[in-house]
């Protein structure tokens, strides 16, 4: 085969339909981009998820005398033993407990009585709060920290339980912010996937118009499907390859600036996504990595068209 | 050389087929005329012979392949030795002369040693051996007919195409491309030319398929244009 040929060709295409392939490398950089920032913000919210909500537990206050939330499931006296049992059993049965660990009300004032800001409820001859005031409590650690409502709805309501609090719902706000983002660069960039898509296709109408004569000669002489259709595919896959270039650049600058020097150095409780995932949302499979992607759009409309436009 | 068995065409919509039941065979080394009205089914048969369509019944025999079945990706090899000239030349007009005649070797994949050994030739046989760097536009509609020919011929095909290779030239011309026709017939290709061109016929006596309304009505040797149109 005479690449020769098809080397000029696709000089003469790139440069006939410049403006065309511009619009076209600018549109898949930018969703590439989102892409790239959604599959980014995605792996964030995971690491955070993991690395936090191990931590999180689900704490269950056990009713005391004049219980303070009021719940009727208290009856206005503290928990008894019976109950406590019928609670703990309740634990230990769920499947989504990994562990739990009870600690009495003398426990759980003498660690209170260590956080600074409560100082002020316990100090003086008549304290705000006594012993008798702090709940008995139940710290339970899930097995997946985004599954608790089973845990949840297993205990609760049941006698002698006065309130269940989330450590994670402190956590949503974050959760909610990054999962915004990611559902925005989802459907941003799968808009604009969408819109690169067509200008490709219209790309390849063009390219495939402008060169309407040459094809017809060189399907009357014999030349095989490929070899007609090797500029038009060379032509895509330049455009994709400046396009993944462009997007790798700006995805590494997201990375290095946004995230390493900026949010990494400001908010340092939260693991950050580092250079190991700016690689996987480039080569990764599942989800389809920036380097799969682009090629990927660009290649697929070129041989639907060109199998349209320059059947032999 | 070229088989039709019982070939028959029919377009979409209603109307009478552009084939019916057409046979017609054609041996290596004829020069076969075929003639007809307008709508006659000449273009038609052409196109079959060149798999740019397929008959809807009937068997079609090209260089001793059955087409009609033949693979998409196995057509390509077909044309190769089928050469197609037609009425409006189809010259690149962006390239030379012989750019034009080396592009159907080019997109082909010869090597650049045989191209720039077989254009030469090539242009020579056809009578432009000075004018290979002229551009389309700067020559006469006789002489692009004669680099569309070069280009159809360049490759050796066993077969050539001719779908009305004199509809636009004057008659003295036309006569030349005639000639040119026939020499390259007489190298052992196949040729088989549709044309309007009554005075060619009558004066270049060659075997006479006439076609009328998709049906052969006349198939003769050194036959006469025969009708008026």
């Amino acid at each position: 085969m005479q690449l020769r040929y098809v080397f000029t060709e696709l000089r003469s295409g790139l440069r006939r339909n410049l403006s065309m392939h511009v619009a076209v490398i600018l549109t898949l950089f930018v969703s590439l981009t989102l892409a790239g920032c959604g599959m980014l913000l995605q792996r964030q919210a995971d690491k955070t998820a993991e690395a936090l909500g191990n931590e999180l537990q689900i704490l269950v206050n056990l009713c005391v005398v004049d219980d303070p939330n009021g719940s009727p499931t208290c009856g206005g006296g503290a928990v008894t033993d019976p109950q406590r049992k019928a609670i703990e059993n309740a634990l230990k049965e769920n499947p989504e407990v990994e562990s739990y660990e009870y600690q009495t009300q003398e426990e759980g004032f003498e660690e209170a009585q260590d956080i600074p800001q409560y100082e002020p409820y316990f100090d003086g001859p008549d304290p705000i709060i006594t012993v008798e005031d702090w709940p008995p409590q139940y710290w339970v650690t899930l097995k997946d920290p985004k599954e608790a409502e089973g845990v949840k709805s297993a205990v609760e309501g049941l006698e002698g339980v006065s309130v269940i609090q989330d450590q994670r719902e402190d956590l949503e706000p974050v959760f909610g912010i990054i999962d915004s983002l990611k559902y925005g660069s989802w459907i941003g960039s799968g808009l604009l996937l969408l819109a690169s898509l067509l200008l490709v296709a219209n790309t390849i109408r063009l390219a495939a118009m402008a060169r309407r004569r040459e094809i017809g000669i060189m399907r009357l002489v014999g030349a095989s499907t490929l070899y007609i259709a090797l500029p038009f595919l060379l032509e895509s896959l330049v455009t994709a390859a400046i396009g993944v270039a462009l997007t790798a650049g700006a995805l590494a600058a997201f990375t290095r600036f946004a995230i390493l020097d900026g949010l990494a150095d400001v908010i340092e409780f939260v693991p950050w996504i580092g250079w190991d995932d700016y690689v996987q949302s480039l080569i990764g499979l599942v989800p389809p990595g920036i380097l799969i992607l682009g090629p990927a759009l660009t290649l697929i409309p070129t041989l639907l068209l060109t199998r349209k436009y320059i059947k032999v | 050389m070229i088989r039709f068995e019982k070939v028959t065409k029919n377009y979409p919509g209603p109307g009478k087929p552009a084939l019916d039941q057409v046979t017609v065979d054609i041996d290596k080394g004829e020069f076969v005329y075929l003639v007809g009205q307008s709508g006659s089914g000449k273009s038609t048969a052409l196109r079959i012979v060149l798999r740019e369509l397929r008959p809807t019944s009937g068997r079609v025999y090209v260089a001793g392949k059955e087409i009609n079945r033949m693979a998409g990706w196995k057509v390509p090899r077909l044309r190769r030795q089928v050469g197609t000239v037609f009425q409006d030349f189809r010259l690149l007009p962006n390239k030379t002369v012989t750019e034009n005649v080396a592009f159907a070797l080019q997109v082909i994949g010869k090597s650049r040693r045989e191209i720039n050994r077989v254009v030469p030739e090539t242009l020579e046989v056809v009578g432009l051996k000075d004018k290979g760097s002229r551009m389309p536009d700067e020559l006469s509609g006789g002489e692009q007919q004669r680099v569309a020919i070069a280009r159809a011929f360049v490759n050796r095909p066993m077969i050539i195409i001719a779908d009305e290779p004199t509809g636009n030239l004057d008659p003295a011309t036309s006569v030349g491309i005639m000639n040119l026709l026939e020499d390259i017939n007489k190298r052992g290709t196949t040729v088989v030319m549709a044309t309007h061109d009554h005075g060619l016929v009558d004066q270049f006596r060659k075997r006479v398929v006439e076609l009328d309304q998709g049906k052969v009505v006349r198939d003769e040797a050194a036959g006469s244009y025969g009708f008026q149109h």
